[in-house]
């Protein structure tokens, strides 16, 4: 493909930057390229990278002081009320399918593009929030009611008593 | 508060008039909202707990569900309930995996902890509370996150529009999951020059559509 006026290169370009407090985080993932992208460590703020792509990074930071020290400029540059594209998107679900959309793909009579797409967001993508739904659905499909009734029976008596207090301002 | 409650009055959705019957103290309502989303909740929560620590995943669902309605006089009911629930959880699964020493102590926004126990973590460098010059009020970080997201949401509006799945792809890969052009070309298809094209574009015309509103583009690394 034929580029053109101010096009980009295709080369060298590695995830998504977020400048935390100046120039000293962008730099920091230019000059010292890490095994994690910037948008992979702050998914992983929010608890919402991959489970298994969490654990490498926890155990990164463990032994890694710049990579703690990269995560701490993104905490601040964040704290300042900088914006990332990424957690916007993700925080958003801008891109994440339906529960209804969800339970047509677990039956597999989700076709055409949007069916790809789902799988996409699911397989490659490897949205928590929607995997975790997805699994929900799963187990309503598969399983017995009755573990499920108890555990839901248990989370409303240990919180039904401040049911009261909630919404006062409300009524 | 006050307007909060207007919104979930008038908003007809079965979701706003079911947080509507909860904020009046109905038990029922209550019920419902467990049984709907118990689920999703504890398959999150197992997912970075494992199957094997059920009891675990439970007691952070338990904790998500005290949480909402603590949390409950604040919550706009024009956003997502689901998304409300997931970010709840986050916070009280961060709040476990810190309290076992699997994360670091200071993670989430200042803005967002909720001041749990830190006992048995381990900190980040002091640098991730220094002051910052460019610190900012909630409500204008608030209307920049939305205008973002209006931006966002615009532009794929219009790639679905046009059926141009290849293109939510590749951006989803660059900006949510942080995959570099190569991996993302591989990953749909595309060359790298294509996806370097695609992201040239889309940056542009995210940053048209933000300059249009008069807002700083400093506040949006990624588009300065």
């Amino acid at each position: 493909m034929k580029t053109q006026g101010r096009r980009p290169s295709a080369i060298g370009s590695r995830g998504t930057h977020l400048r935390a407090t100046a120039a000293t985080a962008n730099s920091q993932v230019i000059m010292s390229p890490s095994a994690f992208s910037t948008a992979e460590l702050l998914a992983y703020l929010d608890e919402a990278a991959p489970p298994e792509r969490v654990a490498r990074i926890e155990a990164a930071l463990r032994d890694d002081e710049s990579l703690r020290s990269r995560l701490a400029e993104l905490v601040a540059g964040r704290d300042a009320g900088l914006h990332s594209l990424g957690e916007v998107w993700r925080r958003r679900r801008l891109t994440c399918p339906t529960r209804e959309q969800l339970g047509s793909h677990l039956l597999g009579v989700l076709e055409g593009e949007l069916g790809d797409y789902v799988a996409f967001h699911l397989n490659e993508v490897q949205c928590r929030w929607c995997v975790a739904s997805l699994e929900d659905l799963r187990e309503r499909h598969e399983e017995g009611a009755e573990p499920a009734s108890q555990r839901r029976g248990r989370y409303f008596e240990s919180s039904v008593g401040r049911l009261r207090d909630s919404g006062g301002a409300a009524s | 508060m006050s307007d909060a409650c207007a919104d979930t009055a008038a908003d007809p959705r079965p979701e706003a008039l079911l947080v509507a019957q909860i904020r009046r103290g109905k038990p029922d309502a209550w019920r419902r909202l467990i049984d709907e989303y118990e689920g999703r909740l504890l398959a999150f929560a197992r997912s970075r707990l494992g199957a094997g620590k059920s009891s675990a995943s439970e007691d952070v669902v338990q904790e998500t569900f005290i949480g909402f309605l603590t949390s409950l006089p604040n919550y706009d009911a024009r956003r997502p309930l689901e998304g409300w629930l997931f970010s709840i959880a986050a916070h009280k699964l961060t709040d476990h995996l810190r309290r076992e020493g699997r994360r670091p102590a200071v993670t989430l926004s200042s803005t967002e902890g909720d001041g749990a126990d830190d006992g048995g973590a381990w900190d980040l460098p002091g640098s991730a509370r220094r002051a910052s010059t460019i610190a900012r009020s909630a409500e204008r970080r608030d209307l920049e996150a939305n205008a973002l997201a209006d931006a966002l949401a615009e532009q794929i509006a219009l790639w679905r529009e046009r059926d141009d799945w290849p293109k939510i792809k590749t951006m989803e890969l660059l900006f949510v999951c942080g995959s570099g052009n190569k991996q993302a070309a591989e990953a749909v298809g595309l060359t790298e020059q294509q996806v370097a094209n695609f992201k040239f574009d889309f940056l542009a015309n995210l940053k048209k559509r933000l300059r249009k509103q008069g807002l700083d583009e400093e506040v949006f690394p990624e588009l300065a």
